[in-house]
């Protein structure tokens, strides 16, 4: 995989995207029509290998260079590529117990939000994962301009889901009555979604930097850890809102 | 001193305190806008108090210089790959990127928090010594038990990743950990942590014990912010330092090291790091909720708001029980390491016991839930978790069984050697802490036990012999590989043998008062209970242990000038570490080895562990 060329690359992520997109509008529909709680766990888990595998690359784990010299830049580049997904692992323990409390406290009741305001900004987190990708394909390439583009863009569009849920989402909710102190699913509500939140900022903060870094040249197809590492980080910033979503806005009864 | 106070230590403690007010003063500043009460009974309120403490912990980092590579990347800058350390003792109280300087800086912070809490049980122990109160109010009672047990935790927790840091690249033949930088950091988020932690004494305590139970810490005064803030910062230090060693021993081995030929500590290390890189996270999440139930009201473990406090107590101890796995793992690795070298024999059955820290370790994530067998959890939930937890009992005797068969016509030489001999007091320890496990495992009797004293004996022997004195055999065994001299055998034994037998009567004293109904964290008992003799005996063992500790500081700090000088394998040992000549210098090994045999081969003939590359 690591081999593709330029549009083999590109129909990948087109496709990826396409998949991802059409299964959250039948994430939508199902929710509305057949109200499955298997069924929507079913598809936020193919989303997620979706993304795990194309997105983040998580095979390039696997890549075998023990003999390789561990003086070697290749060598200390999987060593970071460990780093980084261990931290993720132990990431991942805070939004699951996050999950668990949710289910814990709510069970399979959901507090009165606006769906469609939930399908909006998750279709901007989506769509800026799609750049995310192509940014880091064209650096891969040596594609400086496109790089700038592409960052550009996913920047552009997680300040906008960032807006739209701290600025849209909290006031919308706290005006339908769920608020941080009314009641735990107020509670719940706003821990999810502001430390999802937090995430989302500190994945803007690396994407000005290897914005910045890449307009100056620091970073050629051979070597872009940073590159890799912010793009990793905001696909599984994704991957939570992939199950996130769903936990929020689609799954169980609503709370009158 | 002009060199403490030109150190980055001193730096971040300076500005941890000048970041806390800042910190304090900027969010009374807002309140004061925004027509809020500015002041509380601390002087500022407590939004302000949690505000300042998180920019004192960011400000102790930024002021260290632990971060400021990092920035020079962000910014595009290269930096050297390695930082050139001083030679004297500054080094200790500065940053440092050689895994062996942290390694020491973490034994050393680790002792020092064990003396604290140490000094905390002695004072409240000695509040128990009679019936009736004699000098400490309930709250200070409360405020001291609680601190001791988690400022013991988390010097247990800075003592393993010092052992840790220290041996395991030795032990792997790496020159470094895998992230250095990473690894300067997980240390340096220690100070800040246990000043925060400490800092609850000045704010008025809090009286939840270590578990911080909702709903009691949900209206404890601020200090019980402090407590939550400074066991977040340690968990990122914990969390960061398995992450570096799981990483490290990943891909730093030396060649032919395959996985059954690593040495058995190295597994006990992995098995730790696996627990401690995950389930920390979620203490760390159950302390944040708290924090911001009392901070904006947000009811999680409110039932008056549709919260539940139960849910609480699984977060909860889905790290903290198998936290202790985390602290005894490294320890038992310790003993498999270290009992054959003295034993002149082969490690008794060498891939069951590797296996068995990760059984444990794996078992240990399905356990939490026997801690509320009381709390009005779901009943149906009880019986698997009886089960689970007994069956933490089979990789744990498997442990036993091998070091049994080890010490087995082994050839223990004599004098025994004081490291040889922690290592067996620790065995028989561990044993008591074993075998007193089950009881509080089942709940029929779990439900006549929870609570009391006899709890309190079961896991200070589980603690004392799994890590305790495992950690005082480490510290006597790889002494000399860090100074280059040996510590006083003499002084040793007087450590040893006034520890252990205090400490056996101690627990046994616990665990029998427990029997006979004595409560655990109360301030006082009824005298016609007939307690006052047993828990008078108590106070003096606790005060004979800390006397024996007392000794192996003297020890400790006189051998490191005028101990005598052991500069070779002074244990005879086939590990690569004592190959080469001690003190080990700045980046290990000048010449890379190959693992060609089997570890733990003593007593055969021509059997070769590590060969090292011919000179250039």
């Amino acid at each position: 995989m690591a081999h593709m060329n330029k549009s083999e690359a590109l129909r990948q992520g087109v496709l990826i995207f396409v998949f991802l997109a059409v299964l959250t509008a039948l994430e939508f529909f199902v929710a509305s029509a057949i109200g499955s709680v298997t069924l929507l766990a079913a598809i936020a888990l193919v989303k997620f290998g979706l993304v795990a595998y194309y997105y983040m690359h998580i095979y390039k784990l696997n890549l075998n260079d023990q003999d390789a010299d561990r003086r070697s830049d290749a060598y200390k580049l999987a060593t970071n590529r460990l780093g980084l997904w261990l931290f993720l692992l132990s990431d991942t323990f805070v939004f699951g117990g996050l999950a668990v409390s949710r289910f814990n406290l709510l069970g399979l009741t959901r507090p009165p939000l606006n769906p469609t305001l939930g399908l909006i900004v998750t279709s901007v987190l989506l769509l800026s994962s799609f750049f995310m990708n192509r940014a880091e394909v064209s650096m891969e390439h040596g594609d400086r301009k496109n790089f700038i583009l592409f960052t550009s863009l996913t920047l552009a569009l997680g300040l906008a889901f960032v807006v739209g849920v701290l600025g849209v989402e909290w006031p919308s909710a706290i005006a339908e009555g769920v608020t941080p102190s009314v009641s735990a699913a107020g509670a719940i509500f706003f821990m999810m979604t502001g430390m999802h939140a937090f995430h989302v900022v500190t994945g803007l903060v690396f994407l000005l930097i290897i914005l910045r870094n890449g307009a100056r040249g620091l970073y050629s197809s051979e070597k872009h850890w940073a590159v890799e590492a912010a793009t990793v980080y905001w696909h599984f910033i994704d991957v939570v809102w992939i199950f996130f979503y769903p936990a929020l806005y689609l799954i169980g009864k609503l709370i009158k | 001193m002009k060199k403490f106070f030109s150190s980055a230590l001193a730096r971040g403690l300076i500005w941890q305190v000048v970041g806390w007010a800042l910190g304090a003063a900027f969010v009374t500043l807002i309140r004061i806008l925004m027509g809020l009460k500015p002041l509380g009974i601390f002087f500022f309120t407590e939004p302000a108090w949690v505000f300042g403490g998180l920019v004192g912990a960011i400000s102790f980092l930024a002021a260290s210089g632990v971060i400021s590579d990092w920035f020079k990347w962000a910014k595009g800058e290269e930096t050297p790959e390695h930082h050139h350390d001083p030679d004297g003792w500054e080094k200790f109280i500065n940053v440092s990127l050689d895994h062996k300087v942290i390694g020491i800086q973490y034994t050393l912070t680790a002792l020092l928090l064990l003396v604290i809490g140490g000094i905390f049980s002695l004072i409240f122990r000695t509040e128990l010594a009679s019936s009736g109160l004699q000098f400490l109010t309930l709250q200070w009672y409360n405020t001291l038990m609680s601190l001791h047990g988690m400022v013991m935790i988390i010097g247990i927790l800075l003592g393993i990743a010092g052992v840790i840091n220290y041996i395991v690249p030795l032990l792997i033949g790496a020159q470094d950990m895998a992230f250095p930088r990473l690894n300067a950091f997980s240390y340096w988020l220690a100070p800040p942590a246990a000043v925060l932690l400490l800092s609850s004494l000045a704010l008025g305590g809090f009286d939840t014990g270590w578990t911080g139970y909702p709903p009691l810490s949900a209206r404890a005064p601020v200090g019980m912010q402090m407590f939550f803030l400074g066991v977040f910062v340690a968990g990122w230090s914990s969390i960061l330092g398995a992450l570096n060693t799981i990483a490290t021993v990943a891909r730093m081995r030396a060649k032919g090291m395959t996985a059954f030929r690593m040495p058995i500590f190295v597994w006990a290390a992995i098995a730790t790091s696996i627990i401690a890189l995950t389930a920390t996270q979620l203490i760390g999440l159950s302390f944040q909720m708290v924090m911001f139930q009392r901070l904006f009201g947000m009811g999680f473990f409110d039932p008056a708001k549709g919260g539940n406090p139960i849910l609480f107590q699984h977060l909860f101890w889905f790290y903290s029980h198998p936290a202790v796995y985390v602290f005894i793992l490294p320890g038992l690795g310790v003993i498999s390491e270290l009992l054959p070298v003295f034993v002149r024999k082969p490690l008794f059955g060498y891939r069951w016991i590797a296996l068995s820290s990760l059984g444990i370790a794996l078992v240990g994530f399905l356990v939490w839930a026997h801690h509320m067998y009381t709390s009005g959890m779901n009943e149906y939930l009880s019986t698997p978790f009886m089960y689970s937890t007994l069956l933490v009992a089979v990789p744990t005797g498997v442990k036993f069984f091998s070091w049994v068969a080890t010490i087995w016509k082994g050839k223990i030489s004599s004098p025994i050697p004081t490291a040889f001999l922690f290592v067996l007091g620790g065995i028989v320890v561990f044993l008591m802490g074993g075998l007193s496990g089950p009881p509080n495992a089942t709940v029929a009797t779990d439900l006549q036990l929870q609570d009391t004293y006899w709890i309190v004996g079961h896991f200070h022997d589980t603690l004392f012999g799994g890590y305790v004195l495992p950690f005082f055999a480490a510290i006597y065994f790889w002494f000399p590989k860090a100074t280059g001299r040996r510590m006083n055998e003499t002084l040793g034994r007087i450590h040893f043998w006034l520890m252990t037998p205090s400490f056996i009567v101690l627990t046994l004293l616990m665990m029998r008062i427990g029997l006979l109904g004595m409560r655990r964290r109360i301030a006082d008992y009824d005298a016609a209970l007939g307690f006052d003799t047993y828990n008078l005996v108590m106070t003096i063992s606790a005060f004979l242990i800390a006397l024996s500790v007392l000794v192996f500081f003297i020890n400790f700090f006189r051998s490191m000038k005028k101990g005598e000088p052991a500069t070779g394998n002074v244990w005879n040992s086939r590990s690569p570490e004592w190959q080469v000549p001690s003190p080990m210098p700045a980046h290990n090994y000048d010449q890379p080895f190959e693992v060609v045999g089997e570890p733990y081969d003593y007593g055969l003939a021509d059997s070769v562990y590590v060969r090292f590359a011919k000179e250039k």
